[in-house]
C-alpha cells in the first residue's frame, strides 16, 4: 500500500465528557483520493471533517497529514480547503476577491493572485461572473466559487461539507460531474460527507459509513454494496432483502430460510451446523424462475410499483418479507395477488453475521 | 461554534471586553441614579419625611394617581387606534405596506417636541380644527391647555410603539391559519376573535406595557400643552427643581416614580421574560 | 369586519400623518402666532432661523454633541457586544438586563440625577457632561441594534476565512468588520437620533454656551411660540424622512438591479 497521505489514529470526540460523538475513529486514504464519509445525522461524520478542519479539538487521538501531525495545529494555519453547506461566501467581495482572499492571506503578489484566481475561476466555468457578488448569483454558481476559492491555494486537502444538499436534482447531478472531474484534474485528496448514499456510490473511490461515532465499513463503492459487514451499511446503501438463514450444512453451502426451504449459498468452511446467519439478497438479484433454476422461492406479490424500466414487487414468502425488483418488461403482466416463482444465483448474495430477534446484531 | 476553540468556562475574556461598557454604565449612570435616592433622604435633612409627605399630602397622592390614569387612558387609546392600522399594514399589498410603513416609521423617529408643536397649531384656537368647529356655527373650542390636549398629543406621540409592536405580531402569523380556520368554517370575524388576536396576544400586552412606562415618565408634552392645574409627575418633578430648588421632594417624588415603572416592567417580566419587551 | 378593520387602519394611519405634515407650510407662513391656515406665505421665518445665532448656535451644538455621543457609545458597546452575544460566562442574564436599564428610568430621573452628579464633578452645563450623560442613555438602543446584527452573523464566514489561512485578527479585520458595518452604522445613528432630539436631560444640565436645539425649541414653545420652531421642525421632519425613506429606495432599487442572472 502506497504510503497513505492523510491518518486519522484512533480520534475521539466529546463534548460533555459523558457521550461520544466520536469514538475512536481509525482511517487511512491516499493522495489524491476521493473518499465519501457517509452516513445518518449524527453518526460522527461531520464531526471528523470538523476536527480534520481544525474548528473542533479532538479529545482523543491524532491527525497526520503526509506523515506530519497536525492534531493541535489552529485552523488557519492547515492549509486544508474546505467548501461548506452554505457555500459562507464573503457577501462584501466579488467572486473574484473570493477566489483571491486565501491569495492575499499568504502575500501573493497582487498581479500573480489575480492571475491564479482567473485561472481557477475559469477551471469551474465562472470567468464571466468574475466581477458579480455572491448575491447576484444562483446557487449553482455559488458553489462553483466556494470551490474555486478552496482550490486556488493548492491545498494539502480539500473537505466538503454536504455541499450540493440545497440544489435540485439535476443541478446536484451536474455538479458531482464537475466536482469529480476538477478532482480528478488537479488530483487533491478530497473527502466529501453526505448522507446521499446514491451520491456517494456515484463520486467515490471509497466509501466510509459511520454510525454512532464509529466507522461500520470503508470500502469500494461495489464492496459496500455487494459485501456490507452489518445489517445497518446493507440497509443504509440501496434496497435489501435481509433474510435469516440457518446454516444446515455449511461446508457444501446449504441454508435453510424460513418460507423458502433450503438455499445455496458460498461456502462457508470455518462454521459450524445450525449456525445463524443473514443473507443478504438485493431485489434486483431475484429473477423469475426458468427452468431447471436453483434458490427457488413462491412468492405471494401484495403490492407492485411499476416504474417504467423496471418494477418493484413487494410480497411475502410464507413469514419472510420479500422484495423484488425485475427489469420491466419482464414484470408487465404481474399483479397484486399473483404467486410467481422467483429464483437467484447463489452467487450474487451475500452473508453476514445474523441479525438477532431484538434487531441487535452481533458484529 | 465558534472560529476559534471557546475559551475554558470561567476565562477572563468576555469580562475584559465587558469592563469598559460596565465601568462607564457604573459611574455615569448608576452613581446618579443613586444619587436621586440619596437626595429624597437627605435633602434638606435625613429622613423620610418626603416619603411620608408623598403618602399623606393630598397633592402628591392626585398627581399619581392622575398620571397613572392617564397613562391608563393613554395606552388604551394606543390599542384602540394601533390595532386597526397594524392590522391592515399586515394585510395590505406590499407596496401600500411599505408606505404604510414609512408613515409609521416617520412618526417613530420625528422628535416628540415637533410632535407636540404640530398639536398646539391643530389644536389652537386659530388652527384648523377650531376653524372648522366655529365655520359650522359653533362657539370657539378652547382645546389647549387641557388634559385633553395632553392625552391627544400623547396618544399620537406614542402610538408608533404600539403599531410596531403589534405588527411584529400580526406580521409572523403564518397565513395558512386563518385560511385554515375559515376552511373549518369560521366566519371572518370568528377568525379574528379567536385566531388572529389570541396570536397577537403578546404584540398587545408587550405594546400596552411600552406605552403605559414610557406615558408614565412622560415629561415634554404635558408641559407644553397639558392642564397647568392637572400636571403629570414628571412635569411636578420638573418643576420643584426649577422653580423651587427642591432637590429633596423633587428626588423622592422622582423615585416613587421609578419604582412604579420598575414595577410594571417587573410584572412583566416575571410573567413573559423582559427580553420579550425588545423582541 | 375585515373590511371595516382595514378603513378604520387607514383613517388612523391619516391621524398619524397629519400632524406630521401640518409643520411643513407653517414655516412659510407670514403669521406671527400660531394660525391655520397660514394667513400669507414667505420665507421670511427661514432666513430669520439661519441668520441667528440664537438658533444656529444651538443647532451646531447639537450636531456636534450628537456625533460625539455617536462615536461613543459604539466605541464602548462594540466590545460588550461581542462578549455577550459570542461568549458563555456566569451572570450573562443580568449583565443583558443591566445595559437595558437605561431603558427603563423614566429621563426626569436621570435629570435631576444629573444634574446633582455633573454639579459635583464640575461638569455641569459644559459639553463633556452633557456627551457623557447622553452617551449613557443611548447604550441600551446601540447595544440592542448591534447584539441583533451580531447575532444574524453567519459564523461560517468567518470559519472560511480561517480555512482559507486568515488569523483570527486578520478574520475580524477582512470578513466581520466589512460585513457587519452595516451594524455599527445603524447603532451609531440610533446614538445619534437619541442625543440629537434628547430634551428633558438636556433641559437640565445644558447651559447658555452649551445649549442643545432641543432645549431652545422647548423654551421658545413654552414662552413665545416662536415662529421659527415651525422652520426647525420642519428640516427636522426632512431630515427624517430623508433617514427613512433612503434606505427603502435603496433596498428597492438593490432588489430590482441584483436578481440573479444567467
Amino acid at each position: 500500500m502506497t504510503k497513505p497521505y492523510l491518518e486519522l489514529q484512533g480520534l475521539s470526540k466529546s463534548y460533555d465528557g459523558r457521550t461520544r460523538a466520536l469514538d475512536g475513529v481509525d482511517l487511512t486514504a491516499a493522495k489524491g483520493e476521493f473518499i465519501t464519509f457517509l452516513g445518518p445525522s449524527g453518526s460522527g461524520k461531520t464531526t471528523t471533517l470538523m476536527l480534520i478542519a481544525g474548528f473542533e479539538a479532538a479529545s482523543a487521538g491524532e491527525i497526520l497529514v503526509d506523515g506530519a501531525p497536525i492534531t493541535h495545529v489552529p485552523p488557519h494555519k492547515r492549509g486544508i480547503g474546505i467548501v461548506f453547506q452554505n457555500y459562507a461566501l464573503f457577501p462584501h467581495r466579488t467572486a473574484l476577491g473570493n477566489v483571491m482572499f486565501p491569495l492575499e492571506m499568504r502575500k501573493v503578489p497582487k498581479t500573480q493572485a489575480v492571475e491564479k484566481a482567473r485561472a481557477m475561476l475559469a477551471l469551474v466555468g465562472l470567468e464571466r461572473l468574475a466581477e458579480r457578488h455572491p448575491r447576484e448569483m444562483s446557487g449553482g454558481q455559488q458553489q462553483r466559487v466556494a470551490l474555486a476559492r478552496a482550490l486556488v491555494f493548492d491545498p494539502a486537502l480539500l473537505l466538503l461539507d454536504e455541499p450540493l444538499g440545497a440544489l435540485d436534482k439535476n443541478l446536484r447531478e451536474q455538479l458531482q460531474i464537475e466536482i469529480k472531474r476538477i478532482q480528478r484534474s488537479l488530483g487533491v485528496t478530497t473527502i466529501f460527507v453526505t448522507h446521499d448514499q446514491s451520491e456517494a456510490m456515484a463520486m467515490s473511490d471509497r466509501i466510509v459509513v459511520f454510525k454512532g461515532g464509529r466507522i461500520q465499513q470503508a470500502g469500494t463503492p461495489l464492496e459496500i454494496y455487494n459485501r456490507p459487514v452489518n445489517d445497518f451499511v446493507a440497509r443504509f446503501v440501496g434496497d435489501s432483502n435481509l433474510l435469516p438463514l440457518l446454516l444446515t450444512d455449511p461446508t457444501a453451502g446449504i441454508g435453510e430460510i424460513a418460507g423458502i426451504g433450503p438455499v445455496r449459498v458460498p461456502a462457508q468452511p470455518g462454521r459450524k451446523a445450525g449456525e445463524a446467519a443473514t443473507l443478504l439478497l438485493r431485489p434486483e438479484g431475484l429473477g423469475l424462475a426458468g427452468e431447471g433454476a436453483i434458490n427457488t422461492c413462491r412468492m405471494q406479490v401484495e403490492t407492485v410499483v411499476h416504474y417504467g424500466d423496471s418494477a418493484l414487487l413487494v410480497g411475502h414468502a410464507g413469514q419472510t418479507a420479500l422484495r423484488a425488483r425485475l427489469p420491466g418488461l419482464v414484470a408487465q403482466g404481474i399483479t397484486s395477488n399473483m404467486e410467481i416463482v422467483l429464483s437467484w444465483n447463489p452467487a450474487s448474495a451475500h452473508l453476514m453475521p445474523a441479525v438477532m430477534r431484538d434487531g441487535f446484531q452481533n458484529s | 461554534m465558534s472560529a476559534v476553540p471557546a475559551p475554558a468556562r470561567g476565562s477572563l475574556g468576555p469580562w475584559l471586553l465587558l469592563a469598559p461598557l460596565m465601568v462607564f454604565l457604573a459611574v455615569f449612570f448608576v452613581v446618579p441614579l443613586a444619587q436621586v435616592a440619596v437626595m429624597s433622604v437627605s435633602d434638606p435633612e435625613w429622613g423620610l419625611g418626603h416619603y411620608a409627605e408623598i403618602a399623606t399630602d393630598g397633592f402628591h397622592l392626585r398627581v399619581l394617581a392622575d398620571t397613572f390614569f392617564t397613562a391608563l387612558v393613554v395606552s388604551f387609546c394606543c390599542l384602540l387606534l394601533g390595532f386597526p392600522l397594524a392590522y391592515a399594514m399586515a394585510a395590505a399589498s406590499p407596496g401600500w405596506a411599505a408606505v404604510m410603513m414609512v408613515v409609521v416609521t416617520m412618526s417613530f423617529w420625528t422628535s416628540f417636541l415637533v410632535r407636540t408643536y404640530a398639536w398646539m397649531v391643530l389644536l389652537g384656537t386659530r388652527g384648523p380644527i377650531a376653524r372648522v368647529v366655529e365655520w359650522l356655527g359653533f362657539a370657539t373650542p378652547e382645546l389647549l391647555f387641557t388634559r385633553f390636549s395632553s392625552t391627544v398629543a400623547m396618544t399620537h406621540i406614542l402610538l408608533p410603539y404600539m403599531v410596531l409592536s403589534l405588527y411584529g405580531v400580526l406580521k409572523r402569523i403564518e397565513p395558512s391559519l386563518p385560511r385554515s380556520a375559515a376552511s373549518l368554517g369560521a366566519t371572518p370575524s370568528s377568525v379574528i376573535r379567536h385566531v388572529v388576536l389570541p396570536l397577537a396576544a403578546p404584540g398587545i400586552v408587550n405594546g400596552l406595557t411600552l406605552v403605559f412606562v414610557l406615558c408614565l415618565g412622560f415629561y415634554v408634552t404635558p408641559i407644553l400643552l397639558g392642564s397647568p392645574r392637572e400636571q403629570m409627575v414628571a412635569g411636578v418633578i420638573g418643576q420643584q427643581v426649577e422653580e423651587f430648588l427642591a432637590f429633596g421632594e423633587a428626588s423622592a417624588m422622582a423615585v416613587v416614580l421609578l419604582a412604579s415603572t420598575l414595577v410594571v416592567l417587573g410584572l412583566y417580566h416575571r410573567r413573559f421574560g423582559l427580553d420579550r419587551l425588545w423582541g | 369586519m375585515r373590511l371595516a378593520l382595514i378603513l378604520l387602519g387607514a383613517v388612523v394611519l391619516a391621524f398619524v400623518a397629519t400632524p406630521l405634515l401640518i409643520v411643513v407650510p407653517m414655516s412659510f407662513s407670514t403669521a406671527v402666532s400660531l394660525e391655520f391656515p397660514p394667513p400669507g406665505w414667505w420665507t421670511g421665518y427661514y432666513a430669520a432661523y439661519f441668520g441667528d445665532a440664537r438658533w444656529t448656535k444651538p443647532t451646531l451644538n447639537s450636531l456636534g454633541i450628537a456625533a460625539a455621543v455617536a462615536v461613543l457609545t459604539v466605541a464602548l458597546v462594540t466590545p460588550a457586544t461581542f462578549a455577550v452575544v459570542r461568549h458563555r460566562f456566569v451572570g450573562k442574564g443580568l449583565v443583558n438586563l443591566a445595559l437595558m436599564l437605561p431603558l427603563a428610568v423614566p429621563h426626569i430621573v436621570m435629570a435631576i440625577g444629573y444634574y446633582a452628579f455633573l454639579a459635583d464633578i464640575q461638569l455641569l452645563q459644559t459639553f463633556p457632561g452633557i456627551i457623557l450623560a447622553h452617551t449613557a442613555l443611548s447604550v441600551p438602543m446601540a447595544f440592542l441594534v448591534l447584539s441583533a446584527n451580531l447575532k444574524g452573523f453567519d459564523r461560517g464566514l468567518e470559519r472560511a476565512a480561517l480555512s482559507l489561512g486568515a488569523s483570527p485578527a486578520r478574520t475580524f479585520l477582512h470578513v466581520t468588520l466589512p460585513v457587519l458595518w452595516p451594524g455599527f452604522a445603524a447603532a451609531a445613528l440610533f446614538a445619534f437620533v437619541q442625543s440629537f432630539d434628547e430634551t428633558v436631560v438636556a433641559l437640565f444640565i445644558s447651559g447658555r454656551d452649551t445649549e442643545t436645539l432641543p432645549r431652545k425649541m422647548f423654551d421658545s414653545i413654552r414662552t413665545t411660540a416662536d415662529p421659527v420652531i415651525a422652520v426647525v421642525s420642519t428640516l427636522l421632519f426632512f431630515a427624517v424622512a430623508v433617514l427613512v425613506i433612503v434606505p427603502v429606495l435603496w433596498r428597492a432599487a438593490s432588489r430590482r438591479r441584483l436578481e440573479p442572472r444567467p
